[in-house]
Protein backbone atom coordinates (compact mmCIF):
# COMPACT_ATOMS: atom_id res chain seq x y z
CA UNK A 1 0.00 0.00 0.00
CA UNK A 2 2.63 2.11 1.01
CA UNK A 3 4.57 1.24 -1.91
CA UNK A 4 1.90 2.28 -4.28
CA UNK A 5 1.53 5.65 -2.60
CA UNK A 6 5.34 6.42 -3.40
CA UNK A 7 5.17 5.23 -6.90
CA UNK A 8 2.57 7.23 -7.26
CA UNK A 9 3.72 10.49 -5.78
CA UNK A 10 6.97 10.03 -7.61
CA UNK A 11 5.05 9.62 -10.99
CA UNK A 12 3.24 12.23 -10.36
CA UNK A 13 6.09 14.38 -9.25
CA UNK A 14 7.76 13.87 -13.25
CA UNK A 15 4.64 14.18 -14.78
CA UNK A 16 3.60 17.29 -13.68
CA UNK A 17 8.04 18.87 -13.81
CA UNK A 18 7.86 17.76 -17.18
CA UNK A 19 4.23 19.19 -18.14
CA UNK A 20 5.11 22.57 -16.19
CA UNK A 21 8.57 22.41 -19.03
CA UNK A 22 6.36 22.03 -22.05
CA UNK A 23 4.34 24.58 -20.80
CA UNK A 24 6.55 27.08 -20.37
CA UNK A 25 8.15 25.80 -24.01
CA UNK A 26 4.76 26.31 -25.42
CA UNK A 27 4.35 30.14 -23.74
CA UNK A 28 7.29 31.07 -24.61
CA UNK A 29 7.33 30.34 -28.38
CA UNK A 30 3.54 31.98 -28.29
CA UNK A 31 4.25 35.18 -26.76
CA UNK A 32 5.56 38.06 -28.05
CA UNK A 33 9.18 39.64 -27.35
CA UNK A 34 7.31 41.81 -24.66
CA UNK A 35 6.04 38.80 -23.19
CA UNK A 36 5.76 37.53 -19.31
CA UNK A 37 8.54 34.63 -19.85
CA UNK A 38 11.32 36.99 -22.46
CA UNK A 39 10.63 40.26 -19.46
CA UNK A 40 11.47 37.50 -16.73
CA UNK A 41 14.69 36.77 -18.98
CA UNK A 42 16.01 40.29 -18.88
CA UNK A 43 15.05 41.11 -15.49
CA UNK A 44 16.88 37.84 -14.06
CA UNK A 45 19.74 38.63 -16.92
CA UNK A 46 19.98 42.38 -15.36
CA UNK A 47 19.99 40.97 -11.64
CA UNK A 48 22.31 38.38 -12.33
CA UNK A 49 24.69 40.42 -14.48
CA UNK A 50 27.23 42.37 -11.50
CA UNK A 51 27.35 38.06 -10.18
CA UNK A 52 28.47 37.21 -14.08
CA UNK A 53 30.70 39.60 -14.42
CA UNK A 54 32.65 39.43 -11.41
CA UNK A 55 32.85 35.99 -11.74
CA UNK A 56 34.05 36.17 -15.24
CA UNK A 57 36.59 38.74 -14.65
CA UNK A 58 37.77 36.47 -11.73
CA UNK A 59 38.46 33.53 -13.31
CA UNK A 60 39.66 34.78 -16.64
CA UNK A 61 43.17 33.72 -15.87
CA UNK A 62 41.39 30.35 -15.47
CA UNK A 63 39.54 30.33 -18.95
CA UNK A 64 43.04 31.57 -20.30
CA UNK A 65 44.93 28.52 -18.83
CA UNK A 66 42.40 26.00 -20.34
CA UNK A 67 42.05 27.86 -23.65
CA UNK A 68 45.56 27.50 -23.54
CA UNK A 69 45.59 23.86 -23.32
CA UNK A 70 42.73 23.32 -26.15
CA UNK A 71 45.25 25.41 -28.09
CA UNK A 72 47.63 23.55 -27.33
CA UNK A 73 46.08 20.28 -28.44
CA UNK A 74 44.23 22.16 -31.96
CA UNK A 75 47.69 23.34 -32.81
CA UNK A 76 49.53 19.70 -33.92
CA UNK A 77 52.36 21.61 -36.21
CA UNK A 78 53.41 24.06 -33.36
CA UNK A 79 53.82 21.37 -31.06
CA UNK A 80 57.83 21.74 -30.21
CA UNK A 81 56.63 25.22 -30.22
CA UNK A 82 54.49 24.66 -27.37
CA UNK A 83 56.34 22.77 -25.60
CA UNK A 84 58.38 25.44 -24.69
CA UNK A 85 55.62 27.65 -23.99
CA UNK A 86 54.42 24.77 -20.80
CA UNK A 87 57.89 25.99 -19.21
CA UNK A 88 56.26 29.56 -18.92
CA UNK A 89 53.38 28.70 -17.81
CA UNK A 90 53.65 30.61 -14.49
CA UNK A 91 50.56 32.12 -12.77
CA UNK A 92 52.25 35.71 -13.64
CA UNK A 93 52.79 35.14 -17.34
CA UNK A 94 49.27 34.16 -17.35
CA UNK A 95 48.10 37.41 -15.83
CA UNK A 96 50.62 38.78 -18.32
CA UNK A 97 49.18 36.93 -20.98
CA UNK A 98 45.45 38.14 -20.52
CA UNK A 99 46.35 41.72 -20.38
CA UNK A 100 48.45 41.25 -23.62
CA UNK A 101 45.32 39.12 -25.12
CA UNK A 102 42.75 42.61 -24.45
CA UNK A 103 45.44 44.30 -25.60
CA UNK A 104 45.60 42.29 -28.73
CA UNK A 105 41.98 42.14 -29.56
CA UNK A 106 41.56 46.04 -29.02
CA UNK A 107 44.44 46.86 -31.46
CA UNK A 108 42.82 44.88 -34.09
CA UNK A 109 39.68 46.25 -33.91
CA UNK A 110 41.45 49.79 -34.04
CA UNK A 111 42.71 48.45 -37.04
CA UNK A 112 39.69 46.88 -38.43
CA UNK A 113 38.54 50.59 -38.19
CA UNK A 114 41.31 51.86 -40.57
CA UNK A 115 40.68 49.17 -43.21
CA UNK A 116 40.12 50.31 -45.87
CA UNK A 117 35.95 49.38 -47.43
CA UNK A 118 35.43 49.90 -43.87
CA UNK A 119 32.10 52.22 -43.03
CA UNK A 120 32.91 55.94 -41.35
CA UNK A 121 31.03 57.49 -38.42
CA UNK A 122 29.83 54.34 -36.36
CA UNK A 123 30.57 55.27 -32.93
CA UNK A 124 31.30 51.97 -31.77
CA UNK A 125 31.49 51.23 -27.92
CA UNK A 126 33.71 48.66 -27.18
CA UNK A 127 32.85 45.97 -24.68
CA UNK A 128 33.48 43.07 -22.49
CA UNK A 129 31.85 39.70 -22.67
CA UNK A 130 30.87 37.99 -19.41
CA UNK A 131 28.98 35.59 -20.63
CA UNK A 132 28.34 32.81 -23.35
CA UNK A 133 25.78 30.83 -24.06
CA UNK A 134 26.22 27.31 -23.44
CA UNK A 135 25.77 24.70 -26.41
CA UNK A 136 26.04 24.62 -29.92
CA UNK A 137 22.70 25.22 -30.80
CA UNK A 138 22.28 28.75 -29.42
CA UNK A 139 25.18 30.84 -30.04
CA UNK A 140 24.96 34.27 -28.36
CA UNK A 141 27.15 35.95 -25.70
CA UNK A 142 26.74 38.88 -23.29
CA UNK A 143 28.37 41.74 -22.90
CA UNK A 144 28.42 44.35 -20.31
CA UNK A 145 27.20 47.60 -22.06
CA UNK A 146 23.91 48.10 -22.35
CA UNK A 147 20.92 50.83 -23.77
CA UNK A 148 22.70 53.37 -21.26
CA UNK A 149 26.27 53.11 -23.28
CA UNK A 150 24.15 53.66 -26.30
CA UNK A 151 23.33 50.00 -27.59
CA UNK A 152 20.25 49.38 -29.44
CA UNK A 153 18.48 46.33 -30.86
CA UNK A 154 20.15 45.16 -33.82
CA UNK A 155 23.12 46.97 -33.93
CA UNK A 156 26.13 45.13 -35.61
CA UNK A 157 28.82 43.90 -33.37
CA UNK A 158 32.56 43.33 -34.55
CA UNK A 159 35.32 41.17 -32.86
CA UNK A 160 39.14 41.07 -33.73
CA UNK A 161 40.93 38.18 -35.06
CA UNK A 162 43.04 35.12 -33.30
CA UNK A 163 45.41 35.08 -36.37
CA UNK A 164 47.73 38.25 -36.45
CA UNK A 165 49.30 37.15 -39.70
CA UNK A 166 46.00 37.75 -41.31
CA UNK A 167 45.27 40.86 -43.57
CA UNK A 168 42.01 41.74 -41.76
CA UNK A 169 41.87 42.30 -38.22
CA UNK A 170 38.35 40.64 -37.55
CA UNK A 171 35.00 41.29 -38.84
CA UNK A 172 31.71 40.76 -38.40
CA UNK A 173 30.92 38.70 -34.52
CA UNK A 174 26.80 39.35 -34.70
CA UNK A 175 24.33 41.82 -33.88
CA UNK A 176 22.31 42.80 -30.83
CA UNK A 177 19.03 40.96 -30.01
CA UNK A 178 18.48 41.78 -26.31
CA UNK A 179 19.23 44.99 -24.29
CA UNK A 180 18.97 45.18 -20.40
CA UNK A 181 20.37 49.16 -18.88
CA UNK A 182 23.65 47.52 -17.91
CA UNK A 183 24.02 44.68 -20.22
CA UNK A 184 23.31 43.42 -23.82
CA UNK A 185 22.83 39.95 -25.70
CA UNK A 186 24.55 39.39 -29.03
CA UNK A 187 23.54 36.86 -30.94
CA UNK A 188 26.80 35.48 -33.09
CA UNK A 189 26.80 35.20 -36.93
CA UNK A 190 27.17 31.17 -36.05
CA UNK A 191 23.83 31.00 -34.21
CA UNK A 192 21.00 29.00 -36.78
CA UNK A 193 18.61 32.24 -36.93
CA UNK A 194 21.16 34.24 -38.09
CA UNK A 195 21.58 35.52 -41.89
CA UNK A 196 23.86 37.94 -43.16
CA UNK A 197 22.98 39.52 -46.85
CA UNK A 198 26.57 39.56 -48.07
CA UNK A 199 28.74 39.94 -51.59
CA UNK A 200 32.13 38.76 -52.52
CA UNK A 201 34.65 41.36 -53.20
CA UNK A 202 36.19 42.16 -55.89
CA UNK A 203 34.09 39.77 -58.24
CA UNK A 204 30.62 41.07 -56.84
CA UNK A 205 28.34 38.09 -56.43
CA UNK A 206 26.32 38.58 -53.98
CA UNK A 207 24.39 36.13 -51.36
CA UNK A 208 23.42 35.49 -47.71
CA UNK A 209 25.71 33.99 -45.12
CA UNK A 210 24.60 31.22 -42.95
CA UNK A 211 26.15 29.17 -40.34
CA UNK A 212 26.78 26.03 -39.95
CA UNK A 213 26.02 24.64 -36.87
CA UNK A 214 28.39 23.17 -34.53
CA UNK A 215 32.06 24.44 -36.84
CA UNK A 216 32.43 28.16 -35.62
CA UNK A 217 35.22 28.08 -38.38
CA UNK A 218 33.25 27.27 -41.29
CA UNK A 219 30.21 29.83 -42.51
CA UNK A 220 28.32 29.20 -45.70
CA UNK A 221 27.58 32.25 -48.50
CA UNK A 222 24.27 30.77 -49.62
CA UNK A 223 21.87 31.92 -52.91
CA UNK A 224 25.34 32.79 -54.70
CA UNK A 225 24.93 35.03 -57.90
CA UNK A 226 25.77 37.89 -60.01
CA UNK A 227 29.40 36.56 -60.41
CA UNK A 228 31.85 34.18 -60.54
CA UNK A 229 33.41 33.51 -56.80
CA UNK A 230 36.99 32.06 -56.12
CA UNK A 231 39.15 30.85 -53.24
CA UNK A 232 40.24 33.42 -51.48
CA UNK A 233 38.11 35.69 -52.01
CA UNK A 234 36.97 38.15 -49.33
CA UNK A 235 33.31 38.23 -48.18
CA UNK A 236 31.74 42.15 -46.61
CA UNK A 237 28.23 42.69 -45.62
CA UNK A 238 25.96 43.94 -48.45
CA UNK A 239 24.15 46.59 -46.88
CA UNK A 240 21.52 46.12 -49.34
CA UNK A 241 18.32 47.36 -49.72
CA UNK A 242 14.95 45.19 -50.71
CA UNK A 243 11.46 44.72 -50.96
CA UNK A 244 11.49 43.67 -47.25
CA UNK A 245 13.59 46.86 -46.12
CA UNK A 246 17.52 47.59 -45.39
CA UNK A 247 20.10 45.24 -44.18
CA UNK A 248 20.91 45.82 -40.51
CA UNK A 249 24.59 45.73 -41.12
CA UNK A 250 26.07 48.81 -43.25
CA UNK A 251 28.12 48.02 -46.17
CA UNK A 252 31.67 47.08 -46.16
CA UNK A 253 32.27 45.22 -42.72
CA UNK A 254 34.28 42.50 -43.22
CA UNK A 255 33.07 38.92 -42.75
CA UNK A 256 35.57 36.04 -43.66
CA UNK A 257 37.45 34.49 -46.58
CA UNK A 258 36.45 32.14 -49.15
CA UNK A 259 38.01 28.71 -48.19
CA UNK A 260 36.54 26.54 -50.50
CA UNK A 261 34.75 26.33 -53.45
CA UNK A 262 33.36 23.29 -55.00
CA UNK A 263 31.27 23.34 -58.53
CA UNK A 264 28.75 20.78 -57.70
CA UNK A 265 28.08 22.63 -54.27
CA UNK A 266 28.26 25.75 -56.49
CA UNK A 267 25.54 24.35 -59.44
CA UNK A 268 23.34 22.17 -56.68
CA UNK A 269 23.26 24.58 -53.91
CA UNK A 270 24.80 28.19 -54.84
CA UNK A 271 26.82 27.83 -52.10
CA UNK A 272 30.49 28.73 -51.17
CA UNK A 273 32.34 27.93 -47.91
CA UNK A 274 34.04 31.07 -46.00
CA UNK A 275 35.82 31.05 -42.81
CA UNK A 276 35.01 34.27 -40.41
CA UNK A 277 37.48 36.89 -40.10
CA UNK A 278 36.31 37.06 -36.25
CA UNK A 279 37.34 34.37 -33.75
CA UNK A 280 34.11 33.19 -32.53
CA UNK A 281 35.26 30.73 -30.38
CA UNK A 282 37.36 32.98 -28.27
CA UNK A 283 35.57 36.51 -27.75
CA UNK A 284 36.96 38.46 -25.00
CA UNK A 285 36.06 42.15 -26.54
CA UNK A 286 33.85 43.21 -28.97
CA UNK A 287 32.38 46.91 -30.33
CA UNK A 288 28.71 47.46 -31.00
CA UNK A 289 28.69 50.21 -33.90
CA UNK A 290 26.13 52.39 -32.69
CA UNK A 291 25.81 54.31 -35.44
CA UNK A 292 25.02 53.18 -39.00
CA UNK A 293 27.69 55.14 -40.25
CA UNK A 294 28.10 55.73 -44.30
CA UNK A 295 30.18 53.67 -46.47
CA UNK A 296 33.42 54.56 -47.51
CA UNK A 297 34.59 55.87 -51.04
CA UNK A 298 36.00 52.69 -51.77
CA UNK A 299 33.52 50.57 -49.72
CA UNK A 300 34.16 46.34 -50.63
CA UNK A 301 37.47 47.02 -52.57
CA UNK A 302 39.40 45.00 -50.40
CA UNK A 303 42.93 42.78 -51.99
CA UNK A 304 42.68 39.50 -52.09
CA UNK B 1 15.98 13.27 1.45
CA UNK B 2 14.13 15.91 4.39
CA UNK B 3 12.47 18.86 3.22
CA UNK B 4 13.01 21.69 4.85
CA UNK B 5 14.94 25.24 4.66
CA UNK B 6 18.33 23.67 4.74
CA UNK B 7 17.77 21.40 1.99
CA UNK B 8 16.49 24.17 -0.33
CA UNK B 9 19.30 26.53 1.01
CA UNK B 10 22.08 23.94 0.39
CA UNK B 11 20.38 23.04 -3.26
CA UNK B 12 19.79 26.41 -4.45
CA UNK B 13 23.01 27.67 -3.86
CA UNK B 14 24.69 24.59 -5.65
CA UNK B 15 21.87 25.52 -8.49
CA UNK B 16 22.68 29.09 -8.81
CA UNK B 17 26.75 28.63 -8.19
CA UNK B 18 26.75 25.99 -10.94
CA UNK B 19 24.51 28.23 -13.76
CA UNK B 20 26.44 31.38 -13.20
CA UNK B 21 30.03 29.53 -13.09
CA UNK B 22 28.60 27.43 -16.57
CA UNK B 23 27.60 30.98 -18.03
CA UNK B 24 30.55 33.47 -17.11
CA UNK B 25 33.66 30.65 -17.00
CA UNK B 26 33.13 27.21 -18.66
CA UNK B 27 31.47 28.07 -21.52
CA UNK B 28 34.05 30.29 -22.61
CA UNK B 29 36.52 27.49 -22.20
CA UNK B 30 36.13 25.83 -25.47
CA UNK B 31 38.37 22.62 -25.21
CA UNK B 32 38.48 20.33 -28.88
CA UNK B 33 35.38 21.84 -29.96
CA UNK B 34 33.85 20.87 -26.49
CA UNK B 35 33.42 22.25 -23.09
CA UNK B 36 32.41 21.49 -19.24
CA UNK B 37 29.03 21.16 -18.51
CA UNK B 38 28.74 21.54 -14.64
CA UNK B 39 25.09 22.17 -14.62
CA UNK B 40 23.88 18.38 -15.72
CA UNK B 41 26.48 17.43 -12.95
CA UNK B 42 24.75 18.88 -10.63
CA UNK B 43 21.96 17.71 -11.10
CA UNK B 44 22.90 14.04 -11.20
CA UNK B 45 24.56 14.39 -7.79
CA UNK B 46 21.70 15.68 -6.32
CA UNK B 47 19.56 12.85 -7.99
CA UNK B 48 22.11 10.38 -7.16
CA UNK B 49 22.26 10.78 -3.71
CA UNK B 50 18.45 12.24 -3.25
CA UNK B 51 16.55 10.08 -5.20
CA UNK B 52 13.95 10.10 -8.24
CA UNK B 53 11.70 13.13 -6.87
CA UNK B 54 14.23 15.70 -5.79
CA UNK B 55 16.43 15.02 -9.01
CA UNK B 56 13.69 15.77 -10.98
CA UNK B 57 13.11 19.24 -9.11
CA UNK B 58 16.35 19.99 -9.21
CA UNK B 59 16.53 19.48 -13.22
CA UNK B 60 13.71 21.61 -13.61
CA UNK B 61 14.52 24.65 -11.38
CA UNK B 62 18.49 24.32 -13.34
CA UNK B 63 17.02 24.11 -16.75
CA UNK B 64 15.00 27.42 -15.78
CA UNK B 65 17.82 29.03 -14.08
CA UNK B 66 20.30 27.87 -16.93
CA UNK B 67 16.96 29.33 -20.10
CA UNK B 68 16.24 31.89 -17.82
CA UNK B 69 19.97 33.41 -17.80
CA UNK B 70 21.58 32.31 -21.00
CA UNK B 71 18.48 34.06 -22.83
CA UNK B 72 17.97 30.44 -24.75
CA UNK B 73 13.93 29.66 -25.17
CA UNK B 74 12.72 28.88 -22.36
CA UNK B 75 11.48 25.21 -21.12
CA UNK B 76 13.91 23.38 -23.26
CA UNK B 77 16.46 22.38 -20.53
CA UNK B 78 14.06 22.20 -18.14
CA UNK B 79 12.22 19.50 -20.41
CA UNK B 80 15.65 17.57 -20.86
CA UNK B 81 17.00 18.23 -17.32
CA UNK B 82 14.28 17.41 -15.53
CA UNK B 83 13.88 13.35 -17.49
CA UNK B 84 17.90 13.33 -16.40
CA UNK B 85 17.76 13.80 -13.16
CA UNK B 86 14.56 11.67 -12.69
CA UNK B 87 16.45 8.94 -14.89
CA UNK B 88 19.64 9.06 -12.29
CA UNK B 89 17.35 9.01 -9.26
CA UNK B 90 15.68 5.87 -10.40
CA UNK B 91 18.94 4.31 -10.74
CA UNK B 92 20.27 5.21 -7.29
CA UNK B 93 16.62 3.88 -5.65
CA UNK B 94 16.28 0.55 -7.74
CA UNK B 95 19.81 -0.61 -8.08
CA UNK B 96 21.19 1.09 -4.82
CA UNK B 97 24.86 1.18 -6.16
CA UNK B 98 28.01 2.09 -3.58
CA UNK B 99 31.60 1.93 -5.20
CA UNK B 100 32.97 4.77 -5.19
CA UNK B 101 33.70 5.24 -8.53
CA UNK B 102 30.57 4.91 -9.81
CA UNK B 103 29.92 9.08 -10.01
CA UNK B 104 32.34 8.47 -13.26
CA UNK B 105 29.80 6.59 -15.07
CA UNK B 106 26.69 8.19 -13.96
CA UNK B 107 28.22 11.82 -15.21
CA UNK B 108 28.79 10.10 -18.33
CA UNK B 109 25.37 8.55 -18.98
CA UNK B 110 23.89 11.69 -17.34
CA UNK B 111 25.81 14.18 -19.66
CA UNK B 112 25.43 11.84 -22.61
CA UNK B 113 21.97 11.97 -22.06
CA UNK B 114 21.54 15.36 -22.12
CA UNK B 115 23.69 16.18 -24.90
CA UNK B 116 21.69 13.82 -27.05
CA UNK B 117 18.44 14.84 -25.77
CA UNK B 118 18.83 18.32 -26.12
CA UNK B 119 20.15 18.29 -29.16
CA UNK B 120 16.33 16.60 -30.34
CA UNK B 121 14.33 19.20 -28.97
CA UNK B 122 16.45 21.62 -30.90
CA UNK B 123 15.70 19.90 -33.88
CA UNK B 124 12.24 19.09 -32.63
CA UNK B 125 12.09 23.37 -32.61
CA UNK B 126 13.26 23.78 -36.02
CA UNK B 127 17.23 24.15 -36.43
CA UNK B 128 17.23 26.35 -39.26
CA UNK B 129 20.26 25.94 -40.63
CA UNK B 130 22.87 23.34 -42.01
CA UNK B 131 24.11 21.09 -39.03
CA UNK B 132 27.68 20.05 -39.36
CA UNK B 133 28.48 15.88 -38.33
CA UNK B 134 31.23 18.10 -35.86
CA UNK B 135 28.20 18.68 -33.32
CA UNK B 136 28.79 14.78 -32.58
CA UNK B 137 32.66 15.06 -32.00
CA UNK B 138 31.81 18.01 -29.57
CA UNK B 139 28.67 16.08 -28.01
CA UNK B 140 31.67 13.45 -27.37
CA UNK B 141 34.46 15.19 -25.84
CA UNK B 142 31.65 17.07 -23.64
CA UNK B 143 31.02 13.72 -22.08
CA UNK B 144 34.43 12.73 -22.03
CA UNK B 145 35.47 16.30 -19.93
CA UNK B 146 32.51 15.80 -17.59
CA UNK B 147 33.59 11.96 -16.54
CA UNK B 148 36.78 14.24 -15.79
CA UNK B 149 34.84 16.02 -13.64
CA UNK B 150 32.02 14.12 -11.97
CA UNK B 151 34.24 12.65 -9.45
CA UNK B 152 35.14 16.02 -7.45
CA UNK B 153 31.41 17.63 -8.10
CA UNK B 154 29.87 14.83 -6.72
CA UNK B 155 31.62 14.90 -3.53
CA UNK B 156 31.37 18.40 -3.68
CA UNK B 157 27.82 17.71 -3.49
CA UNK B 158 27.52 14.89 -1.18
CA UNK B 159 29.55 16.98 1.33
CA UNK B 160 27.16 19.90 0.85
CA UNK B 161 23.64 17.41 0.82
CA UNK B 162 24.76 15.21 3.63
CA UNK B 163 23.56 16.71 6.12
CA UNK B 164 20.13 16.96 4.88
CA UNK B 165 19.77 13.53 3.42
CA UNK B 166 17.64 10.69 4.11
CA UNK B 167 20.17 8.28 3.77
CA UNK B 168 23.72 8.92 3.98
CA UNK B 169 25.93 7.94 1.35
CA UNK B 170 28.95 6.81 3.64
CA UNK B 171 26.42 4.60 5.74
CA UNK B 172 25.30 3.04 2.56
CA UNK B 173 28.94 2.51 1.66
CA UNK B 174 30.03 1.32 4.70
CA UNK B 175 26.93 -1.14 5.05
CA UNK B 176 27.78 -2.66 1.44
CA UNK B 177 31.85 -3.48 2.64
CA UNK B 178 32.64 -6.90 2.62
CA UNK B 179 32.77 -9.10 5.94
CA UNK B 180 36.73 -9.27 7.34
CA UNK B 181 38.23 -12.27 6.76
CA UNK B 182 40.92 -11.62 9.59
CA UNK B 183 41.33 -12.65 13.06
CA UNK B 184 39.82 -15.41 15.56
CA UNK B 185 38.47 -17.73 12.92
CA UNK B 186 35.03 -18.29 15.66
CA UNK B 187 34.78 -14.21 14.79
CA UNK B 188 35.29 -13.98 11.06
CA UNK B 189 32.60 -12.23 9.28
CA UNK B 190 30.88 -11.47 11.70
CA UNK B 191 32.34 -7.85 12.69
CA UNK B 192 33.29 -8.00 16.04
Amino acid sequence: MQDRKAIRRRRAGLVVFLALSIAILTAYFGESGGGFFHALQRGAQETFAPIETGASRALKPVRDLVGWVGDTVDAKDENAQLEREVDELRAELARTRTAQRDASQLKGLVGLHKEEGFPQGTKPVTARVIARSPNVWYSSIKIDKGSSDGVELDQPVIAASSDDSGPSAGGLAGKITRVTGGTAEVTLITDASIGVGAQVMPAGAAGVVRPEVGDPRDLLLDLVHGGRVTENAIVVTSGFKTAVGQSLFPRGIPIGRVTDVDLDEVEIYQRVHLRPFADLRRIDIVQVLTRRGTPAQTAGVFQP
Amino acid sequence: MRIGLGSFLRVGLALVLAVVLQLSTFSQMPILGGQFDIVVLVVAAVAYYAGAIPGCAVGFAAGFLLDLLSGATMGASSLVLTAVGYGIGRFREVRDPSHGLLPLAVGAVATGAWVLAFAAVSFMLDVGATVSPLVLRDMLVTVLLNTLLALPIFIGCRKLLRPVLAVDPLARSARRRPPRDTGPIGLRGLEI
